[in-house]
């Protein structure tokens, strides 16, 4: 039990790192669009966080599949797939020179995203509380905790 | 195509060339009539009014001839039945039959059948009278002098030339004889109903609505209803109509008719809104009824719009703004049926003609006036208020207050009394001297580095020795004498650094071969101030060429060598020449050989190619801007050297790409002495920035060219100069926008090579129009095609060849269908084609694009490196010189040449363009075929021989691939060199090289010249006429 709530309490902080890096991004192309930012700073800084983000999504993805959570996997799994996709093409990193032309695509695509891990985050959550739960009132909840592994 | 042709009175007689043609003549007896009723009544039976004549519809062309009827009441032209009443009919040629009435009452023949032929039969031999025509009674005709605006309209014969006949024949009608086998066809015209003079006529052809007065005049049929769509009738009846139907091409000409009667004036102005060309095919020819001969071409090269200027004369000249319409819609919806580009295009630094220099300003003490909000430059169009203690902002119409060292006062008119001492407030462009708030670190130097490859093949090539000399030859013309710095870097696998430090006797060179780390091994004076290094740089540069000349190394470390060349400008920025004969190939930003494979194309993995393969080259150019570094890019390579790659690096510095495809210096050597002599010495503007601002409700939002964004509207410009423009696309932001005019107004932030930090504005005004109509009409086809241009090379980049050319001519069509529909309710359009007067020539561009070098065909037609580079060049070109390369000019010479010498200098008549179809070309004539970047000189078969000896030489005879051409001494070879001298000087821009090709001479010939002769149809690409059908039918399909 003590296991499986400190699982979600990884996946808890993955999440909050995978929500701020988005918002950061967002955040970041924005201040470009009104000109407090210029592209060459904009890009570097997005740029850098692109490939962490990529990497933690795929760890997070991996480890709900590894741990036989199939409801989450299965969530997580197609953001994963298009990172993948996104990283084969080349095309996963801010591209300087055409930043402008690019720069509603990119915001759109980054607000869907920031979407689709809210979505997971909270869900994450719900696991953690559902999850810290059960540990301290285990006794008593049996039946429910078989119940609830079925979700799992 | 009236437009071509406005002024001609009098075409030239084609006699069988249209069957339309033959019908004229018979025509014209008739419409002598005007004065003659009297006599022609004697010849003709008049029929009883009430009688409706049948008039058969002449032209043949049964599917069209609806349109061209103005009567309603003629539901299907061909066919008018005749009356009960019988009106005899008469036939055409009646003179010499005046009394062949058909009193039986005939029906016109159906639309199918040639409409005479019912006549016919009635009339024993009305061919024969056709033909002799001569026999025709022409007296009545001859004398009345207003036969001749008798408009063989009636014909619709779509042309010209055909018509044309009329005008000359008019007085003796022998010309118009049809040949006799064209007699049915034109027959159909022949019939005539005999109305002598019909009063109650009369009134009906002047309300025709028409609006192709010209042709339509010619048609108005009678108001009764069985009426017939002749001219002749009307003619007959009506004496002073005949007037209106002049051949009707054009409707000027039409108007300029002195005998027109009044109600034309309504007509006219209907005319004036566009051109037409009629399409429809003639009966009995395969052929699509359009002569290639009356095709709007741009013979005279670019016309400026004057309508801008006119409207706003204290606009800035068109050289540097130009707007794709001087009439900016009012409503997103007038946008959206707009479907061409709705932008402008700039030229910040365009070389004005002596004495139209843009006046330097300096408000040394009041500091610059700016609007406070919007930040807009002091300009013509502000208004001064409240005594001249304020002034309006033209742009936001923010209110500011005028400094006081810039007060004036006001006089009775509300004009400053200072205002001939104010250039800004005249004149359309200015440039500001920009105080110290305008600089982040002081004016840098012109600084010029060379990154020169000295691997075998850049040797062998010569292209250092070329490269060396000229650069020598310029040191005393770089700008900005005495600041002017300099430095060098070569390359094949290790980097060479050359000290050049002043107290050198000569240069030290350093050699840095760790690819992977790269360091610069001194931290100063590899970049050295010209005026003080004069005489090491002067060293170095005689030395190079013998330093290198005995190198057998084949590669090239170029990425690394950009990268150390960018260490060592990073502190001031300035111009990077990059010389590069070899593919990279060692250290980072090395390339694969790419671009051989023919299965790449056709799939969406083609454009790929034309990408920079390696994002190395996106990185470095941004890195490059940043620090505001321009480059330029010299490539000389035989085989493959991936310019989309290379290119990149110009693009996105505001530079540009030349390229010398297997260059060697005996033959391009003059090539890039003048071309990189006129980068070395032409004005440049350095660390500059530009923006284009305009009034509330419409915003720029995409730009085109090579430059980098640094904001969403700064384009950042580390060096510019006059030959390079860009282009941009603006949109409107508010649904509804109620002023009436809109101000756009273009900044460039720069420092000019003295050391000055400079501003220059150019301030235009246009109107706000509410009328799609008006948009086309005071369209700019160079701009348009412009940015079409620009657009169509970008596509290229996401997109198959194919995609782009194709949504080039769906936006051609979409555009010339919603043209038509603006007028196809209120006239009859018929088959014919119509467009704006000032769009005439929009499809020949449009096919001169999709036929051009980045655009053109698939694999084979072009190198990829070829098409790379010709994309990075044309983004950049200027209006002017892209149409020039887009329709090159043919010019037929060999006649001057042999005239005596004293015209030698009458050099406009000379230089008289011929359109670009082998049709042009006589075998016995010499022709030069200039596209501003190279000459073609075309030998004709059956040249005299004196021409060709005179010119080449002894070597006349041989393979013209190996002949140069050099001044010989001869009058002759003078007069030419001297042309080609006048020739180049009138752009200077681009050395055009002389390549000398005779007739036959495959397959060089082909690939030379014919393939350029872009109104032909070539290798599966469709021809002028082709094009024109092909867009024609697409316009109608979906009307």
């Amino acid at each position: 039990m003590a296991w499986d709530l400190m699982f979600w309490i990884l996946c808890f902080f993955i999440k909050i790192a995978l929500v701020s890096s988005s918002f950061y991004q967002l955040l970041s192309l924005s201040d470009l669009e009104s000109d407090h930012l210029n592209p060459f700073e904009a890009s570097t800084r997005i740029n850098s966080v692109v490939i962490p983000e990529f990497l933690l999504q795929g760890f997070l993805c991996a480890l709900f599949l590894l741990t036989w959570h199939w409801f989450m996997f299965l969530l997580a799994v197609p953001l994963t797939v298009f990172h993948l996709m996104l990283y084969l093409n080349r095309k996963h990193l801010l591209d300087v020179t055409e930043i402008f032309r690019d720069l509603n695509n990119e915001k759109k695509y980054r607000f869907v995203k920031l979407g689709i891990y809210l979505l997971l985050f909270t869900l994450v959550l719900f696991r953690l509380l559902s999850a810290g739960i059960f540990f301290f009132f285990t006794s008593k909840l049996e039946e429910l905790d078989i119940r609830s592994s079925l979700f799992y | 195509m009236g437009t071509e042709n406005p002024g001609r009175p009098n075409f030239p007689m084609r006699p069988s060339s249209t069957p339309f043609a033959s019908a004229l003549p018979t025509m014209t007896p008739f419409s002598s009539r005007g004065p003659m009723v009297g006599s022609e009544a004697s010849n003709i039976r008049p029929i009883p009014p009430g009688a409706p004549p049948t008039m058969t519809p002449f032209s043949s062309a049964g599917s069209s001839p609806p349109t061209r009827f103005s009567d309603p009441s003629v539901p299907s032209p061909p066919i008018t039945s005749v009356p009960s009443a019988g009106g005899p009919f008469q036939q055409y040629p009646t003179p010499p039959f005046p009394s062949t009435v058909q009193t039986t009452p005939t029906r016109a023949p159906p639309v199918g059948q040639p409409p005479f032929q019912p006549p016919a039969n009635q009339i024993s031999a009305p061919p024969v009278s056709f033909r002799p025509q001569s026999q025709v009674p022409p007296v009545p005709m001859v004398s009345a002098p207003q036969t001749v605006n008798f408009p063989p309209s009636s014909l619709n014969v779509p042309q010209p030339p055909s018509e044309s006949l009329f005008s000359g024949p008019r007085p003796n009608f022998q010309p118009t004889l049809p040949p006799p086998d064209l007699s049915y066809s034109t027959t159909k015209s022949t019939f005539q109903p005999p109305f002598p003079a019909y009063p109650s006529k009369q009134p009906a052809v002047s309300q025709v609505p028409s609006p192709f007065p010209a042709q339509q005049g010619s048609f108005m049929p009678p108001p009764p209803a069985s009426s017939s769509p002749f001219s002749s009738q009307q003619g007959s009846y009506v004496p002073p109509p005949p007037i209106a139907a002049p051949l009707g091409y054009q409707s000027r000409d039409q108007m300029q008719h002195p005998g027109s009667a009044p109600p034309i004036g309504g007509i006219q102005t209907l005319t004036e809104d566009f051109s037409s060309l009629s399409l429809a095919s003639m009966p009995g020819s395969i052929e699509p009824g359009l002569d290639y001969r009356t095709l709007p071409r741009p013979l005279d090269g670019d016309v400026e719009p004057s309508s801008f200027v006119e409207m706003y004369p204290m606009n800035c000249d068109p050289r540097y703004l130009r707007l794709t319409t001087s009439a900016i819609p009012n409503s997103q919806s007038l946008v959206s049926r707009w479907h061409l580009p709705l932008g402008a295009v700039v030229c910040p630094l365009a070389e004005a003609p002596e004495g139209e220099e843009v006046p330097v300003i300096n408000f040394a003490s009041t500091g610059i006036i700016r609007c406070r909000r919007c930040r807009t430059y002091v300009n013509p169009y502000v208004t001064f208020t409240d005594a001249g203690r304020k002034w309006r902002c033209n742009i936001c119409s923010l209110l500011n207050d005028v400094p006081g060292e810039y007060f004036a006062n006001l006089d009775a008119t509300g004009r400053r009394i200072d205002l001939d001492q104010r250039p800004e407030l005249i004149k359309g462009s200015v440039e500001f001297v920009a105080p110290t708030e305008y600089m982040v670190r002081p004016p840098m130097p012109p600084l010029y580095f060379f990154l020169i490859d000295v691997s075998i093949s850049a040797v062998r090539s010569g292209m250092i020795e070329v490269v060396a000399q000229t650069v020598r030859s310029c040191l005393d013309e770089l700008p900005g004498f005495p600041r002017t710095q300099i430095g060098f870097i070569t390359f094949d696998s290790t980097i060479h650094f050359y000290n050049m430090k002043s107290s050198l006797m000569q240069p030290q060179m350093m050699v840095v071969s760790d690819l992977d780390d790269i360091f610069v091994p001194l931290p100063d004076d590899l970049l050295v101030n010209l005026s003080e290094s004069r005489n090491v740089v002067e060293t170095f540069l005689d030395s190079l060429p013998s330093m290198f000349q005995d190198n057998v190394n084949v590669e090239s470390a170029f990425g690394p060598a950009l990268k150390a060349a960018f260490m060592v400008m990073s502190q001031l920025g300035g111009k990077l020449l990059i010389f590069q004969n070899t593919l990279p190939s060692l250290g980072v930003g090395r390339l694969k050989l790419r671009g051989d494979d023919l299965r790449v194309y056709g799939t969406d993995k083609e454009h790929i190619l034309r990408l920079p393969e390696d994002p190395f080259y996106k990185q470095m150019a941004a890195d490059l801007t940043k620090y505001q570094i321009g480059v330029n890019v010299y490539a000389f390579s035989d085989k493959y050297t991936d310019i989309a790659s290379l290119g990149t690096l110009a693009k996105y510095t505001g530079g540009q790409v030349y390229y010398y495809p297997s260059f060697q210096s005996g033959i391009h050597g003059e090539k890039l002495r003048h071309e990189l002599a006129r980068d070395l010495t032409r004005e440049t503007a350095w660390e500059a920035v530009m923006r284009i601002r305009c009034g509330k409700g419409i915003r720029f939002t995409s730009y085109h060219g090579n430059f980098m964004l640094r904001s969403t509207d700064l384009l950042a410009l580390p060096a510019v100069d006059c030959d390079k423009a860009y282009a941009m696309q603006l949109s409107l932001e508010e649904t509804l926008l109620t002023t009436q005019t809109v101000y756009f107004q273009v900044a460039l932030l720069y420092t000019a090579s003295c050391g000055e930090r400079r501003i220059r504005v150019h301030t235009a005004a246009a109107a706000i129009v509410t009328d799609l109509g008006e948009m086309y009409r005071q369209a700019d086809t160079g701009a348009i095609v412009s940015l079409f241009c620009r657009l169509a090379i970008e596509k290229t980049l996401t997109n198959k060849l194919d995609d782009a050319r194709n949504s080039l001519q769906v936006r051609i069509v979409k555009a010339l269908r919603e043209y038509r529909n603006l007028y196809a309710v209120q006239h009859r359009l018929g088959a014919r084609m119509i467009y704006p007067e000032s769009l005439k020539f929009l499809c020949l561009y449009g096919l001169a694009l999709s036929k051009s070098v980045p655009l053109k065909g698939g694999y084979a037609d072009a190198q990829l490196d070829e098409r790379c580079a010709a994309g990075f060049t044309m983004m950049a070109l200027p209006v002017k010189k892209l149409l020039k390369l887009l329709y090159p000019s043919l010019i037929r010479i060999d006649e001057s040449l042999l005239k005596p010498s004293a015209q030698a200098d009458d050099f406009k008549n000379i230089m008289k363009r011929l359109p670009l179809v082998a049709e042009s070309l006589d075998s016995r004539g010499l022709y030069i075929y200039d596209d501003g970047f190279r000459f073609i000189i075309w030998f004709g078969r059956m040249l005299s021989p004196d021409i060709a000896g005179n010119l080449l030489g002894p070597d006349f005879a041989a393979e013209l691939s190996r002949v140069t051409l050099h001044q010989h001494d001869n009058e002759m070879s003078r007069r030419l060199m001297g042309m080609l001298k006048k020739l180049r000087e009138s752009d200077p821009s681009y050395y055009q090289l002389s390549y000398l090709v005779r007739q036959g001479e495959q397959p060089r010939e082909g690939l030379l010249l014919l393939v350029n002769l872009l109104e032909d149809q070539m290798g599966g690409t469709s021809g002028y006429v082709d094009w024109i059908m092909q867009i024609h039918r697409q316009v109608q399909q979906n009307a």
